[in-house]
């Protein structure tokens, strides 16, 4: 008998488990199925763009549309400068928040406690309470309408310095005291020991700023003009006005361009992603 | 040469170009933020010291409460949203998958968070359309009215939220799926033993321990939410009428559009003073319900 009711016990258990995993795949279909759509419409001839029923799967495959993104915008060069600005943002961030983060986690002096502090409270100072006069002051140097200057304004990632010095902080003295032992210089220390390893909270600062700088739709928005200097979520409504009504598959088809540097972040990113936010930590 | 002087001096070397850049594009343009809002800037004429008069119109200008008020409102939604469904995601997928399909549910929801926010809103507003859009097409199948997703004064925020969690719930989601698989398996091994359940384990052992993670998540989302820009600006564009427009979407449009740097200025002011005062406010708090453990 108490076997029976055991077995019935871990029956039901096994029937709600898979209830609930039914539930997680239809909430997990439901997340796909507008990329789905997206991608299936983007293929659909411009007349049919929102023909009824809705193309959750190709129903038409008029290739048309992607390489009319390229003909009415200049799509290519969009991208070429969403790379440049969050390339080189990338690579500032590798080598200006390590070095900050080394130095706020491994060397005293004074007042950094306060400084520390200082630039965390960046994360309060949002774009919106400093672009106004962040747009003056590129307006006096003629810095407008230039990819520079996006670049110039990513480069300090107070995240970036938080979470790689938590690794650091957490790294063992006796590596450092070793090579101080050995008369190694500061630079030596950071760049050979703490840097490669700091590689995962590194990682996933970098990621994260490339994602969010990837993003960015406001700052191009206040500070780039023309569509030779756009980046390419400033370029997306560029193609919306240049293509718009007239045929909202080609749109869409710009939408699935715009998306696959996405999948090549994602497949080398994601491994670090995990990685780094676990190591990094974000206790205090 | 001492040992603490040159360490000092190594410390501020390496902190020289990240210092720098603050003052420069951080700190300095948050001064210019003060100082514009007490003057008449003008870049093309001379400018003048106004004293409060900016002040005074921010509190006399009547759409200013209601721009406040939606963006507490988005605030007061989005934040529980993606609380909850992040954890609810988090805990299923850590809980119910395993190996290939722990990565796909993973992927399926983090991927949205890099994909290029400008252009998933442009689509997702097809997709919003009341008359031709994918959404009102499946709710006819169901046999309903179509929802004026994008025109309804109350159904802008709907339409916002759903875009809102399906964008960036990955955050959320990646946050608690990294805190719950840091928590140490001996706690619900030593719980099970003592015949606690899984609800007892929820919210013994699993809630506590993600609660500096919860901290982190709510302090982002909130200074996040409060500046909310690219949904209402490629949804609704602040519509219908006033009822969606956010803080971050009238600085743009006072500084930008109409070109009224100094009373853009008064308002970014405010919405940086509003943040600040509610993250103060939540780090004091944290000391009462976030457990950092030993």
């Amino acid at each position: 008998m108490a076997t029976k009711s055991l077995e019935a016990k871990t029956l039901g258990k096994n029937v709600g488990r898979l209830f609930l995993q039914l539930f997680l795949i239809l909430v997990g279909l439901l997340y796909f199925a507008p990329f789905l759509w997206m991608f299936s419409t983007s293929l659909r001839l411009a007349k049919d763009s929102f023909s009824l029923p809705p193309a959750l799967f190709p129903t038409a495959f008029e290739i048309g549309n992607y390489f009319e993104v390229f003909n009415k915008v200049p799509f290519f060069s969009f991208f070429l400068n969403s790379f440049k600005v969050a390339v080189v943002v990338a690579l500032g961030n590798v080598i200006f928040s390590s070095m900050a983060a080394y130095s706020f986690a491994r060397i005293r002096f004074p007042g950094r406690n306060i400084l520390f502090l200082v630039l965390l409270s960046g994360l309060m100072i949002t774009n919106q309470v400093t672009a106004i006069p962040q747009f003056i002051l590129m307006a006096k140097l003629h810095m407008i309408d230039n990819t520079w200057t996006l670049v110039l304004l990513w480069l300090v990632n107070p995240l970036g310095i938080f979470l790689i010095r938590q690794q650091m902080m957490a790294i063992s003295d006796s590596y450092e005291e070793a090579a101080l032992m050995d008369g190694a210089n500061r630079w030596w220390i950071y760049s050979r020991i703490m840097v490669p390893m700091s590689v995962p909270a590194i990682s996933v600062s970098t990621v994260l700023w490339f994602v969010a700088n990837w993003n960015d739709f406001f700052r191009p928005l206040l500070f780039i003009n023309t569509w030779e200097n756009m980046t390419l979520p400033l370029g997306m409504t560029a193609l919306t006005g240049a293509v718009g009504s007239g045929n909202y598959s080609a749109v869409l088809a710009g939408v699935m361009l715009s998306l696959l540097p996405c999948v090549v972040i994602y497949i080398f990113g994601q491994r670090y992603l995990l990685e780094g936010l676990s190591t990094g930590g974000l206790k205090q | 040469m001492n040992k603490k002087f040159s360490d000092a001096i190594a410390g501020y070397l390496f902190i020289l170009p990240v210092l720098l850049l603050f003052i420069v594009l951080t700190l300095g343009p948050l001064v210019g933020t003060l100082l514009l809002s007490f003057s008449k800037f003008s870049l093309l004429s001379s400018s003048r010291w106004v004293g409060l008069s900016n002040f005074f119109n921010l509190f006399t200008d009547a759409r200013m409460g209601v721009i406040y008020g939606n963006t507490l409102f988005f605030v007061f939604i989005l934040v529980p949203l993606h609380v909850i469904v992040g954890l609810v995601l988090a805990v299923s997928v850590e809980g119910l998958t395993k190996g290939s399909a722990k990565y796909l549910f993973r992927t399926t929801f983090f991927f949205p968070v890099l994909a290029t926010t400008a252009s998933v809103a442009i689509a997702w507003g097809m997709m919003f359309d009341t008359s031709f859009g994918l959404i009102n097409w499946f709710i006819g199948l169901i046999g309903a009215k179509a929802i004026p997703w994008l025109n309804s004064p109350v159904w802008v925020y709907v339409a916002v939220a759903i875009f809102s969690l399906w964008k960036f719930i990955g955050n959320s989601f990646i946050y608690f799926l990294v805190g719950l698989q840091s928590i140490p398996v001996e706690l619900y091994e030593a719980a099970m033993l003592d015949g606690a359940s899984p609800r007892q384990r929820f919210f013994r052992i699993t809630l506590p321990m993600l609660s500096p993670t919860m901290f982190f998540v709510v302090v982002n989302l909130i200074i996040g939410a409060a500046q909310i820009f690219d949904e209402p600006y490629f949804l609704t564009a602040g519509g219908p009428g006033d009822s969606s427009r956010t803080v971050g979407l009238y600085i743009y449009e006072t500084a930008f559009q109409y070109h009224n740097y100094s009373y853009g200025s008064a308002v970014a002011l405010s919405l940086f003073l509003v943040i600040l005062l509610v993250t103060l406010l939540q780090f004091k708090l944290q000391k009462k319900w976030v457990f950092y453990g030993n």
